[in-house]
């Protein structure tokens, strides 16, 4: 089970694939902790996302899955390595990325519109019409709630308005850190279903980074395993179940089973390296 | 009168807002019977004790000024109004200046480090000043008028602001600056968009002591002399021994502070409407 793993990971990371729209050439990470010592969030990271693609990322806590997305966006800085955004160096935020954040991080002294509207209020992007902040309230379920403020809603509809806000610049790319981690497993699936939706409508490249592995498998074209910290690639492997996928049918599918094992094995070992 | 010693032995700590805005003191029975007991110990001890009425006042001597200072007509010099009227405006000015000058160099400090290392040392020296003392100094460069009144009122009204906005704007969560920074926000978008409403509740917790210092500093300096003012109805009570006269002021002053806090409270929960409902 173990040997197949290095498989697909070696056909990704060739470093010829012309098509990647995000690609992370060897980077490392390395930041200094407040108790001056060094740290070793990522180690010769490489991973080539195609344009459309569906990743999502796993990885013990604290492997530096989290950094890797901070970087994409702009966040922070790689120590070494190439990081390419449509071909360009990432030097900064970026117009092409949206990012959903952790529990939604929802300004709450704006109601729901405003905050779906803020990307277009900043930054100096020319702000397009009404109507676009309306079709994506419409098509993330939040029509009704445009006027509700964030202690309003619901967790759900809370991560609703923030993939709405993060979708608001139509970016190419969206990255997602952990976006369902604090709900509950049936708003999940259904968030789950809807992000699979808005990304088959809307043919984004997505990355997401999540601790479970069903929800994984679920939405990716490809799930990036990570070892612990300093974060390698252990593992880069293809779904291929078809789509529209549902949690019903997917459990089924003789692939299912085979992946979740093969992700939970790795993970486990991992965390057994740690105690 | 304890509030006289307050301000200028408090520390330069700030007040951590309220996480949740609870009913003004007013509104509780709880207070109500506290000023029934209150009332009925004064008689009480005026009775029992044979308290002199140049120490201690009878109850129905003091609603007896209280009354001729306010049934009379607005414009008429025995009354309350003019005094409150004169009191009030330097006050509300001193306030207004104290409080644009707090937010603004709060904020610069909060934005600019260079700025904090310069002045949060001084910021903090001065506050440790007892800074009634400095009132006399005050009226040396201002005068008997209202000049005078309106810079220690602005002076007290200052400090609580400069900290709390300054501590408030530096309390703002890091996935909130994320997110402003992933937008490519500018710095003042961030300010004014992330930062201000962050600190508003802290900035209101400073208001809510302030207006409070303004009208404690408007008196102090008409102590010091002046030719209006509730400060100066005090005085001229005290100097022919109008003991109830003197407690007639100090009631209408106590209700003053009462309202000025309500307002800022009422102003608070509208303005920061959603920290109310943050732990819903």
């Amino acid at each position: 089970m173990m040997v197949t793993t290095a498989r697909p990971a070696l056909r990704h990371n060739a470093g010829t694939d012309a098509a990647a729209l995000i690609r992370i050439g060897d980077v490392s990470k390395t930041y200094v902790s407040a108790s001056g010592a060094a740290v070793h969030a990522l180690n010769r990271v490489s991973l080539d996302i195609r344009q459309g693609e569906f990743v999502c990322v796993v990885g013990p806590s604290g492997c530096g899955k989290s950094t890797l997305l901070r970087l994409l966006a702009g966040l922070d800085t790689h120590s070494e390595g190439q990081l390419l955004l449509g071909g360009e160096p990432v030097v900064g935020p970026s117009r092409k990325v949206g990012v959903v954040f952790q529990a939604a991080n929802l300004l709450p002294w704006m109601n729901v519109r405003e905050n779906v509207r803020l990307p277009l209020r900043v930054g100096g992007v020319p702000a397009p019409a009404d109507d676009r902040i309306d079709r994506l309230l419409a098509v993330t379920g939040l029509k009704d709630f445009g006027d509700k403020y964030p202690y309003e809603l619901s967790g759900g509809m809370q991560q609703r308005a923030g993939i709405c806000r993060a979708l608001a610049r139509d970016p190419e790319i969206l990255l997602m850190d952990e976006p369902f981690g604090a709900l509950d497993a049936l708003t999940r699936e259904r968030l789950n279903l809807e992000l699979q939706r808005i990304w088959q409508e809307n043919h984004k490249t997505i990355m997401l980074i999540t601790h479970s592995i069903s929800e994984a498998i679920f939405l990716a074209d490809r799930v990036i395993v990570m070892s612990a910290r300093p974060g390698r690639i252990l593992a880069d492997l293809d779904i291929a179940i078809p789509r529209p996928r549902t949690f019903d049918e997917i459990v089924l599918h003789p692939e299912y089973p085979k992946l979740a094992r093969e992700i939970r094995g790795l993970l486990n070992a991992q965390e057994n390296l740690h105690d | 009168m304890t509030e006289v010693i307050n301000p200028a032995a408090a520390p330069a700590q700030p007040i951590p807002p309220r996480t949740k805005p609870s009913r003004t003191r007013l509104g509780s029975p709880i207070a109500w019977i506290g000023l029934v007991v209150l009332i009925a110990a004064w008689i009480a001890s005026v009775q029992v004790f044979n308290i002199p009425s140049y120490i201690l006042p009878r109850p129905e001597a003091v609603v007896r000024a209280l009354w001729s200072g306010l049934a009379v007509s607005p414009t008429s010099s025995l009354g309350y109004y003019l005094p409150l009227w004169g009191t009030l405006s330097n006050a509300a000015i001193g306030f207004a200046i104290g409080v644009a000058l707090g937010l603004v160099i709060g904020s610069l400090m909060a934005e600019v480090p260079a700025i904090e290392r310069l002045v949060m040392p001084y910021a903090f020296a001065l506050q440790s000043l007892p800074k009634v003392a400095i009132a006399p100094l005050v009226v040396i460069w201002f005068g008997f008028g209202d000049g005078s009144k309106i810079a220690i009122s602005a002076l007290l009204s200052f400090f609580p602001v400069l900290i709390n906005s300054f501590t408030g704007l530096r309390a703002v969560e890091p996935e909130r600056l994320d997110l402003m920074r992933s937008l490519s926000a500018t710095r003042f978008e961030t300010y004014r968009i992330v930062k201000l409403p962050n600190a508003a509740p802290f900035i209101f917790a400073g208001l809510d002591m302030a207006v409070v210092y303004a009208l404690l500093g408007a008196i102090v300096a008409e102590f010091l002399g002046a030719q209006r003012g509730m400060g100066v109805v005090i005085t001229q009570a005290q100097a022919v021994s109008d003991v109830a006269g003197v407690f007639a002021a100090l009631v209408i002053l106590g209700m003053l502070g009462i309202v000025l806090h309500a307002i800022v409270r009422w102003t608070e929960a509208r303005v920061v409407h959603w920290s109310a409902n943050r732990n819903k």
